[in-house]
């Protein structure tokens, strides 16, 4: 971040560390990890994910470590005479499910899937989000008025109906000549679809506001050019609302698959995804509780991290905001 | 084939001729189901093939039922949950004992006479049999030709008897009308004139609930309607009957949508012309409530049964606390694999076999239940269907992919190696799509198939849809060319075996939509067995007729069998249930009785 930005951060940040320190001399980003620092809550959030993170990247190296078979061998003899699952045992800790595919090691798989989503579709919606808002509130008028109807039309479609209608519909061998076909990249794409105006209008308000500020005038009468203004001075600024925003997205985004794919249009089996799993567990909880509750806590404390965090980014980035 | 809670795709195709020698012989009182003893124990438990039809009479039984009635009106209704109510209350000219499978004279007094030429079948209807209240009078062989001729009413629009009378003369034009082809020469004679040699296909066909009687000049009215509320005052012939009010209306005193039914015992009921015992003096049916908690209430209470399809949860409960609570029912369908014979890779016979010796039977078995609920098939008849035995039994066929139920790689790499892929393994890259059902146990079925297809070196892309889109978009629409659809099945109407592999392996019977021959079996010479098996006369010879069209699909791998199933139902601690084995062992209330 340049150095100019610091003036436009929101000033009062500044004053704060100032009666707090006396040091001027950190940057922005000092003073968010500073802040963040003090935050346990948030602390412990980002610890969890990234060792989430982790895992979905190493989850074969994690599931071999533990000695579990794959997410997908199925072995039917962990089945007991009435085809029941067995529970959680040393060799199973978290139980099999009715194929006898082996539940931790589905979990941990499942890990990749929900960060997938969570954090591509975020970040898909939140490029569209931001490069929409800021043409509609930098150039206003026209574009703005079409933009901004655009972002209406789209927050008007029920979303998970549309989810429904779209995986239902191309389920079996795809839509628009194969180019929709379902499973994770059409769960991605639909999130997209349904979020980014959301990022979009924020960014819009923001950028209104923005464009009227004395450190843009300057700018411009400088000779600057309206792409320059736009990337060098202004999403400089937007930085920290984005990411506080993104970071509440995600669990969002990590919840809809969840509910997609409980609702059996969202990944395809055998890749293991946590909503799946519980939508699976869900006839046979009263003999199989395991089978549910694992992915169920996965899906929480993951939805819990990341809002966590994002509660916590937003105190450490605008401190205005008091919560 | 009626509709189940499992299988949703009805019979579009009509049936082709079947000759029969005439049904209701006279040993058909005392017969059982067919079956060697193996497929049909039910491991200590009791079984409807098995079950004494002693009772004593009196008492209350409450049914306990999650889900509301189709139809109960005679003419339409074609659902095994239906059925209970509707062969207590109406009797059609022939129907099945619950231990049997084969028909005794209900309304009719005697086994229907086919003529020589097969043309003509003449039914004598017994004297002395009454409607209920209001209607009162006797029963004439009018009332019969009126209930099958309101079938064709577009507002009943009976769902099958297209395909089981479609020879009838002048059926064609039938609109609700009388039909040519019926003809009533005085009150107790009725006879059906065909224009084909079909005559004993539909004496066969008599044992339908569309053939209890209706009184015109009472339904009419009702039938005006769009559609017909004759249900709602329906009146019965059976020793139990919807109660009803002075003017016979049914709806909100017998029967309350989704709240209840309630059957009480017919005043115009004469014990001397039914087979029916009637123990009971009342069925109160409480609809609504959860499967699970339902299976709980019963086992844990008196004077109560359940009658839907126990889910794996009440199977176990049972088992393991209240075994003697528990009458399961061999001859509950069978189930396959339906693979593409016409296109794509297993228009190769060689790899359909490949994937029948590679399938682990018992694994696809163990996911839908265990041995309580369905037995390895190892051939396409299946227990209490005529033919079962001369098919092999238990065993089948012996041929070498047929042998290792737990599935066999080495078999069915050989195979593999013969469609020319020396590797052993498949190794054409384009994906094959398989279809099956999101519910569980077909979720779980259709993943092991999918696994089983891997190991074989097959790129597979699966699906998983609701069980109705899976019929009705998939894997009945050949056109979709689904490779393999892992879990489709046939529950046969009667007993007959035609009616178990007719529709579904002939050739003749593909349909654009609604089809039912999945794999669109198309081979000349079973088509042609098929055509010459449904002239065949008598029990014993249609049934080696069609055994050997049966060993002939094996020998095609037509399809993969892999589940005979059978049906658990749950009863009260007082309770003496006797269970319908020719209706996938729902409870037949006229034979159920309290301790």
């Amino acid at each position: 971040m340049s150095a100019r930005s610091v003036e436009v951060l929101p000033s009062d940040a500044a004053l704060e560390f100032l009666d707090f320190g006396g040091d001027v001399a950190r940057s922005p980003l000092q003073l968010f990890w500073r802040r963040l620092r003090q935050d346990r809550v948030a602390l412990v959030s980002l610890g969890f994910i990234v060792f989430l993170i982790v895992i979905a990247i190493a989850a074969p190296l994690v599931v071999g470590a533990l000695g579990l078979p794959g997410p997908d061998v199925q072995n039917l003899n962990l089945t007991d005479a009435f085809g029941s699952p067995l529970g959680p045992s040393l060799a199973h800790p978290f139980g099999v499910d009715p194929l006898g595919e082996d539940v931790m090691s589905r979990v941990i798989y499942g890990t990749r899937v929900a960060l997938e989503v969570g954090i591509i579709g975020t970040l898909i919606s939140t490029i569209i989000g931001v490069a929409v808002g800021m043409l509609a509130g930098f150039y206003r008028g026209v574009t703005d008025t079409l933009l901004s109807r655009l972002m209406d039309v789209v927050l008007s479609i029920p979303i998970l109906l549309l989810g429904l209608g779209l995986a239902a519909a191309c389920s079996v061998h795809g839509c628009a000549k194969g180019l929709i076909q379902p499973g994770l990249g059409t769960i991605i794409f639909i999130i997209a679809l349904a979020t980014w105006p959301y990022v979009a209008r924020i960014v819009r308000g923001l950028v209104l506001s923005m464009r009227e500020r004395e450190f843009v005038e300057a700018s411009r009468a400088l000779g600057a050019s309206n792409t320059r203004i736009m990337f060098r001075e202004i999403l400089p600024n937007l930085t920290a609302p984005i990411i506080v925003y993104a970071s509440l997205l995600i669990p969002t985004n990590i919840l809809f698959e969840a509910a997609l794919s409980f609702l059996g249009v969202g990944i395809r089996p055998p890749t293991a995804s946590w909503g799946q799993m519980i939508a699976a567990a869900s006839p046979i909880f009263t003999t199989a509780w395991w089978y549910m509750v694992f992915p169920g806590a996965a899906l929480v404390l993951t939805v819990l991290a990341f809002n966590l965090l994002g509660d916590g980014l937003q105190d450490a980035l605008n401190p205005r905001n008091a919560r | 084939m009626r509709s189940t809670p499992t299988i949703l795709a009805t019979a579009a195709a009509a049936l082709a001729a079947l000759a029969l020698a005439a049904c209701g012989s006279s040993e058909s009182g005392s017969s059982t189901a067919t079956g060697s003893a193996s497929v049909l124990s039910t491991a200590g438990y009791q079984s409807p093939a098995t079950e004494s039809l002693s009772g004593k009479r009196g008492g209350t039984l409450v049914v306990l039922q999650e889900s509301d009635f189709e139809h109960l009106d005679p003419g339409i209704t074609y659902a095994a949950l239906d059925y209970p109510v509707v062969f207590a209350t109406q009797r059609p000219l022939y129907s099945n004992k619950p231990n049997s499978t084969e028909p005794t004279p209900d309304m009719a007094a005697s086994a229907p006479e086919v003529s020589a030429d097969n043309k003509t079948v003449t039914v004598h209807l017994k004297e002395g049999i009454h409607f209920s209240p209001p209607v009162n009078r006797e029963v004439t062989s009018e009332d019969v030709a009126y209930a099958i001729e309101r079938g064709l009413n577009p507002n009943v629009a009976n769902p099958y008897i297209k395909t089981y009378f479609n020879s009838l003369e002048g059926i064609e034009q039938g609109n609700g009308g009388p039909i040519k082809g019926i003809e009533t020469p005085n009150k107790h004679e009725i006879v059906f004139h065909l224009d084909e040699s079909k005559g004993s296909f539909v004496a066969e066909a008599l044992v339908l609930p569309l053939t209890a009687a209706v009184p015109k000049e009472y339904a009419e009215k009702f039938d005006k309607n769009k559609p017909s509320n004759y249900a709602s005052y329906e009146v019965a012939t059976g020793p139990y009957m919807l109660k009803n009010n002075a003017e016979g209306k049914v709806l909100g005193i017998g029967y309350v949508p989704g709240k209840s039914a309630t059957l009480v015992r017919n005043p115009n009921w004469n014990p001397a012309t039914d087979f029916r015992p009637a123990y009971l003096n009342e069925i109160a049916i409480k609809l609504g409530g959860s499967e699970p908690v339902i299976d709980r209430q019963v086992l844990e209470g008196t004077n109560i049964v359940q009658n839907e399809p126990v889910p794996q949860s009440g199977v176990r409960l049972a088992a393991e606390h209240y075994k003697d609570q528990m009458d399961i029912s061999p001859g509950g369908g069978n189930r396959y694999i339906a693979v593409d014979n016409k296109v794509g890779p297993f228009a190769n016979i060689d790899l359909r076999k490949a994937l029948w010796a590679a399938t682990d039977r018992d694994a696809l078995d163990r996911a839908r239940g265990g041995e309580l609920v369905g037995t390895v098939a190892t051939h396409f008849i299946y227990p209490t269907i005529a033919g079962f035995e001369q098919a092999g039994g238990a065993k089948g066929l012996k041929v070498d992919y047929n042998e290792h139920p737990e599935g066999d790689m080495a078999v069915a790499e050989k195979y593999i190696k013969l469609a020319g892929y020396p590797s052993g393994k498949y190794t054409g890259s384009k994906p094959i799509q398989v279809v099956g059902a999101s519910s569980p146990p077909e979720k779980e079925d259709s993943e092991i198939v999918n696994q089983t297809l891997k190991n074989m070196g097959f790129n597979t892309k699966l699906t998983l849809v609701e069980i109705s889109t899976m019929y009705a978009k998939y894997c009945g629409v050949p056109k979709e060319e689904i490779d393999v659809c892992p879990n489709v099945g046939w529950i046969a109407d009667f007993a007959d075996p035609q009616t178990v592999l007719n529709v579904t392996f002939n050739g003749k019977s593909i349909e654009p939509t609604g089809n039912v021959n999945y794999g669109q079996t198309d081979d000349p010479k079973i088509n042609a067995a098929m055509t010459a098996g449904e002239t065949v006369v008598g029990r014993q010879a249609r049934a080696t007729a069609w055994a050997k069209i049966d060993d002939e699909l094996v020998e095609q791998a037509a399809a993969i069998p892999f589940d005979w199933e059978k049906t658990p139902r749950l009863e009260g601690k007082d309770v003496h249930g006797v269970a319908m084995i020719w209706n996938e062992g729902a409870w037949d209330y006229s034979f159920t009785s309290l301790k």
